[in-house]
């Protein structure tokens, strides 16, 4: 099984608060403003995915405090400085500034005192402000950060589209992977990824992609590197694709227990996601390109509540049960041939 | 299974035809090989793979074969990387 050794590495260790802040307003298009301390905005580094809302720490107890999340200050928090009195909280203030936070954001318009922002600045601690409601932002700075941090791994195999199904085709070099990819886009299906396959685990989705260097490139077996998109087109390719099912192919081999009804799903766990897997061994005559294009559409299916070899097994079961009851054996399908009709 | 340290003595780094060189010795084996980078591993018999890596005069890289030819394998791909990529011996 080439997914026992696969070794998680996370995207990436850490991201600048100013790396951070250009995202969000380019890529979320998020409306945020500096307040404090934009200078250090380089140098202030963000490890963690989680954000902090740091209402225990504003009111003096900073005991386990998370303070290398990003905090983010909301209506609550800000209603608490009014509630106990500017000059009380400046003093919790000023002993959350000392620990090393990445970056303070102030959602919902609000804003911090004067006296407040002084500290950040004296603590170098950016501090900017959003108009986003809380939960809002704190949902996109997260899936965001998620993205960011993601682990991810690198796989050898080929990726393609079929039917809006993501199928990863596994299995030994020179067993034909890159051949099944091409046979399926020129089917009108798209690829992914040949050879080389990113995995992503995002919300425990795992989305395949390609490098930045193989992207769209096949290796033909005797022929050399072809470009898909150039050959084909953009309707042949994608960036980015959930992987729903497996394909592993392999050589035929006695010994080799192959599924007969489709009742024993196999699945195979990828970055802790169980995927469907199937185990598809080659033999003369087998069509893989035919075998993946009806593997998707099973796929879609039973995703929309149609299982074949149970719905068979349920008919079996009901024909079974009838006997007693001394319904026929066995039946023709059709009573009675009117002719050569339909 | 053998693990073992390299480094690309090859001036252009591993490009196209090195890799091609690389793939071509290593498809000769049943053992399978892997190449362990950046923390990834990839398949050492896929060429697509090997320039993923793009790896430059001097990377270091461990080597991993695995099956019943991985000894003589490896001995096969260490000289390979020795020499630069050169295949002067049959």
């Amino acid at each position: 099984m080439p997914f026992k050794n696969i070794k998680a590495v996370p995207r990436k260790e850490h991201i600048t608060v100013s790396f951070l802040v250009e995202q969000l307003r380019d890529k979320l298009s998020l409306d945020i403003r500096s307040c404090a301390a934009e200078s250090s905005c380089n140098d202030r580094m963000i490890t963690d995915t989680d954000l902090h809302r740091p209402g225990l720490a504003m009111a003096g107890y900073v005991d386990l405090f998370s303070h290398q999340r990003i905090q983010v200050i909301g209506n609550s928090e800000r209603k608490y400085i009014d509630h106990i009195g500017e000059d009380v909280c400046l003093k919790a203030f000023h002993e959350i500034t000392k620990f090393p936070i990445p970056v303070i954001f102030l959602t919902d318009n609000n804003m911090l005192p004067d006296a407040f922002l002084q500290l950040a600045e004296e603590a170098r601690i950016p501090v900017f402000q959003s108009p986003m409601e809380t939960t809002r932002f704190m949902f996109l700075v997260r899936d965001f950060l998620e993205d960011q941090f993601a682990v991810q791994t690198m796989l050898h195999g080929s990726m393609v589209d079929v039917y809006g199904v993501g199928i990863l085709i596994s299995g030994k070099s020179g067993i034909g992977k890159s051949e099944v990819a091409l046979d399926l886009v020129e089917r009108g299906h798209r690829v992914v990824s040949d050879d080389v396959i990113i995995l992503t685990k995002k919300s425990n989705v795992l989305i395949a992609s390609p490098t930045d260097i193989n992207k769209h490139f096949m290796e033909i077996r005797g022929l050399g590197i072809v470009d898909v998109m150039s050959m084909f087109g953009i309707r042949a390719i994608r960036y980015q694709k959930r992987v729903e099912v497996i394909l592993e192919l392999s050589l035929w081999d006695e010994s080799h227990h192959v599924d007969r009804t489709g009742l024993n799903r196999q699945n195979t766990s990828v970055l802790g996601i169980d995927i469907p897997t199937i185990n598809l061994p080659i033999t003369p005559g087998k069509n893989i390109t035919v075998i993946a294009e009806v593997i998707a559409m099973n796929h879609l299916l039973s995703h929309y509540g149609y299982d074949a070899a149970l719905a068979f097994q349920q008919k079996i079961q009901d024909r079974i049960a009838g006997k007693k009851t001394g319904s026929p054996v066995m039946q023709r399908a059709v009573e009675y041939f009117e002719g050569d009709l339909e | 299974m053998v693990k073992k340290k390299v480094t690309v003595q090859h001036e252009a780094g591993i490009h196209a035809r090195p890799a091609s060189i690389i793939v071509k010795e290593a498809t000769r084996f049943a053992s399978e090989f892997h190449i362990h980078m950046y923390g990834y591993r990839i398949n050492g018999k896929s060429i697509l793979g090997l320039l993923t890596l793009a790896a430059e005069h001097g990377a270091e890289l461990e080597l991993e074969m695995d099956g019943p030819d991985e000894e003589e394998a490896m001995k096969k791909m260490v000289s390979l990387f020795n020499n630069g990529f050169r295949m002067d011996e049959k």
